[in-house]
């Protein structure tokens, strides 16, 4: 008797070989058989016409406060997402002593745009250790985590203030490197750290004080426990990243641990950024060293309103002027008739219409619901108004809240990045789910890789995809337990319909402490999701299963 | 040419949805590299050589960019 | 397998100022010319770091200009 069978699917087992048609046996969390399955299950998942894969890895989230109230880690669940990786770029909610909360908050604000109620209202902060942190939010997941530590908060809890103000001493280090050891021991799966991210007032964050010695001296403890290096480099300054891999390479090999930095963009503007970054991962690879580049699926948004000034606006020079002025000011200017006459004619002589028509108007913010997601080309001819017109008064009518989204202005173009997401080499990830909460939406990934790199262009077979994102991603953060369909493996499971899975619209939603908002997408093309064993989303919803686990 | 001068400029999308500023400089040996400014860098730059344009910005020299307002 | 030639960098020590770095990473170049060469090659740092002028210690600072 099993627990629950899924039936008569396409059996993509992780393992990147070719599917099959079967069925999936699951017994006390584990899968149990895979292929024809005879006998009786309590509960019978039919899966004719769909695939049935493991589930899915995310290995780049921000999740850590967010599972303090919600252990489904929503709406990564329901994408298909069985396991996150939170604690990523030197920040996690443990270890931290009491008096040190109020700084990482601060951290945290900065990356993941999480209202201030999220840390006051939401969760009772009665832990200091890594162990607390992981008892706190294992009370109600339902989906697995397996978590970073962050060499930031390592490094405060050491230090103090002195850790955003000086190196350490060989002390300090050797304290570190105890603390590291007991946070490996409570179930974290690496360290990361952070060589860009700032605090909110500007000021680098703990782990960038550190000289590489300390690195090299926490990279010896990950070497005891085989465990992952994760950095944050430089965006989008090649030679930066390339001496960044460089030093990966080094401690990968000196320590013989996995590394991985993310992300790794394409961009037209620097064409060789990514391809020059992979060359050199190769080469260390060919040494022997582990480097993996982490790459999103999803292309980058602009993102902007008439609330500050924004580089979009960088080819109008007056726009820029009338932007920059105190709030008061800027509203004046932008109701004068001959300033907006002078602005909207900056735009062209269509009024905007093609340097602006396909803004898109979000909602979130103050824009008038029934314009949310309308282009401002639409809005203006509802309006009767010249698009850059039309911008000008629309935000003018709502405190200049309204924020208008320039889609796909970066890493988006499918033909050179298909390629590069199928290397063997590199590492799909970085979706940042949970972070940049109301600048856009961090979930979905996943199904933009079957939609668009499958589906549209052919850049990678069905199995190659699901291996990239279960079994390969396992293999690289050493998930011995995750990743494939295999007799004696959790029983994470996602059954979905390969003509329609995709990462679905995005929206915005007030499901934040204190109804803060975030930009989310809902799932497309996902039937039903099994996290160790137990049916945590099926027909469009969640359910009550709460079988998540930290699963290092 | 003894120093580095800007060659072009040009918006483009950050990892967290802002627009930054992509700056191309020659350096004397004839190689150009790019330097990624966060949008209040950009902007200050832009003003402070007096760029009605992004495009505006080549032949700038690369100590504009270290200036303050 | 060796590895193509890249980029030279160096990282700052303890409390290095960027006078001593210049120093050190460029022994035969007088200072004020050195330190104004590894601006030119490190605007990464000098362009947008609070407070302006602070070196860290995980940064990579270039020694010379990208190489063709």
């Amino acid at each position: 008797m099993f627990d629950v069978i899924v039936r008569g699917g396409l059996v993509v087992d992780g393992s990147g070989t070719p599917g099959f048609r079967g069925d999936v046996g699951i017994k006390d969390g584990r899968i149990a058989a895979v292929g024809k399955v005879e006998g009786e299950a309590r509960t019978i998942v039919e899966a004719g016409g769909r695939v049935v894969a493991p589930g899915f890895i995310d290995p780049h989230t921000h999740f850590d406060v967010q599972l303090l109230w919600d252990g489904a880690a929503r709406p990564a669940l329901e994408h298909g997402v069985t396991c996150i990786v939170p604690g990523n770029c030197s920040l996690s909610l443990a270890p931290i002593r009491a008096p040190d909360r109020q700084r990482v908050v601060g951290m945290f604000q900065q990356i993941e745009e999480m209202p201030p109620e999220a840390f006051t209202t939401a969760f009772d902060w009665n832990w200091e250790d890594f162990a607390g942190y992981r008892a706190a939010i294992e009370k109600s997941l339902s989906i697995n985590v397996a978590p970073l530590v962050g060499h930031s908060v390592i490094r405060l809890w050491v230090m103090g203030p002195a850790s955003q103000e000086r190196a350490a001493t060989s002390e300090e280090i050797t304290a570190m490197q105890a603390l590291l050891r007991e946070c490996l021991d409570a179930g974290a799966v690496g360290l990361s750290t952070s060589f860009v991210d700032v605090d909110e007032n500007g000021r680098p964050v703990p782990s960038r004080f550190a000289q590489f010695e300390e690195l090299d001296a926490l990279s010896a403890v990950l070497g005891e426990y085989g465990r992952m290096l994760q950095v944050v480099p430089e965006f989008y300054a090649t030679d930066i990243t390339i001496a960044r891999i460089d030093q990966l390479a080094e401690l990968s090999l000196k320590h013989n641990i996995p590394t991985t930095f993310s992300p790794l963009f394409d961009t037209m503007a620097v064409p060789d950024n990514a391809t020059r970054a992979i060359a050199r991962v190769e080469e260390h690879f060919a040494r022997g060293a582990r480097v993996w580049p982490q790459m999103q699926t999803r292309p980058i948004d602009i993102s902007f309103s008439l609330l500050r000034p924004s580089l979009f606006f960088a080819r109008w020079p007056r726009w820029v002027r009338v932007l920059r002025q105190p709030l008061d000011a800027r509203e004046t200017a932008l109701r004068d008739p001959e300033t907006v006459a002078k602005l909207i004619a900056d735009t062209g002589p269509d009024g905007g219409e093609h340097s602006m028509g396909r803004l898109i108007a979000r909602g979130g913010d103050a824009c008038p619901p029934e314009l949310v997601g309308k282009t401002l080309s639409e809005i203006a001819k509802i309006r009767g108004q010249a698009p850059a017109q039309a911008l000008i008064d629309l935000s003018l009518e709502n405190g200049l809240d309204v924020a208008f989204l320039s889609a796909s202005q970066g890493h988006q173009m499918t033909d050179r990045i298909g390629p590069m997401l199928a290397n063997d080499l590199v590492h799909i990830g970085a979706s940042d789910g949970g972070a940049h909460l109301s600048s856009f939406s961090t979930y979905g990934d996943t199904g933009y890789l079957f939609s668009e790199f499958v589906r549209k262009a052919g850049a990678m077979s069905l199995e190659k995809a699901v291996a990239k994102i279960t079994g390969e991603t396992a293999d690289i953060w050493g998930l011995k337990d995750r990743g494939r369909l295999q007799p004696g493996l959790a029983a994470d499971v996602v059954v979905f319909d390969p003509e329609h899975i995709g990462r679905g619209e995005e929206r915005p939603a007030f499901d934040m402490p204190g109804d803060g908002m975030r930009y989310v997408r809902s799932a497309e093309g996902i039937d039903t999701v099994l996290v160790n064993g137990e049916v945590a989303y099926t027909a469009g919803a969640y359910t009550d299963a709460r079988a998540g686990k930290v699963c290092v | 040419m003894s120093e580095a001068v800007i060659v072009s400029a040009e918006i483009v999308a950050g990892h967290d949805g802002s627009a930054e500023l992509l700056v191309r400089l020659r350096h004397p040996n004839g190689v150009e590299g790019p330097i990624v400014l966060d949008e209040e860098t950009g902007l200050k730059l832009m003003r402070n050589c007096g760029a009605t344009h992004v495009d505006d910005l080549a032949g700038q020299s690369w100590r504009r960019i270290l200036e303050e307002n | 397998m060796s590895l193509s030639r890249q980029r030279r960098f160096v990282t700052p020590g303890p409390d290095e100022t960027v006078e001593e770095l210049a120093l050190r990473a460029m022994p035969d170049d007088p200072v004020p010319e050195a330190v104004d060469r590894i601006k030119s090659w490190n605007l990464h740092i000098f362009a947008m770091r609070r407070p302006p002028g602070l070196l860290l210690g995980s940064d990579v600072v270039f020694v010379e200009p990208p190489l063709s």
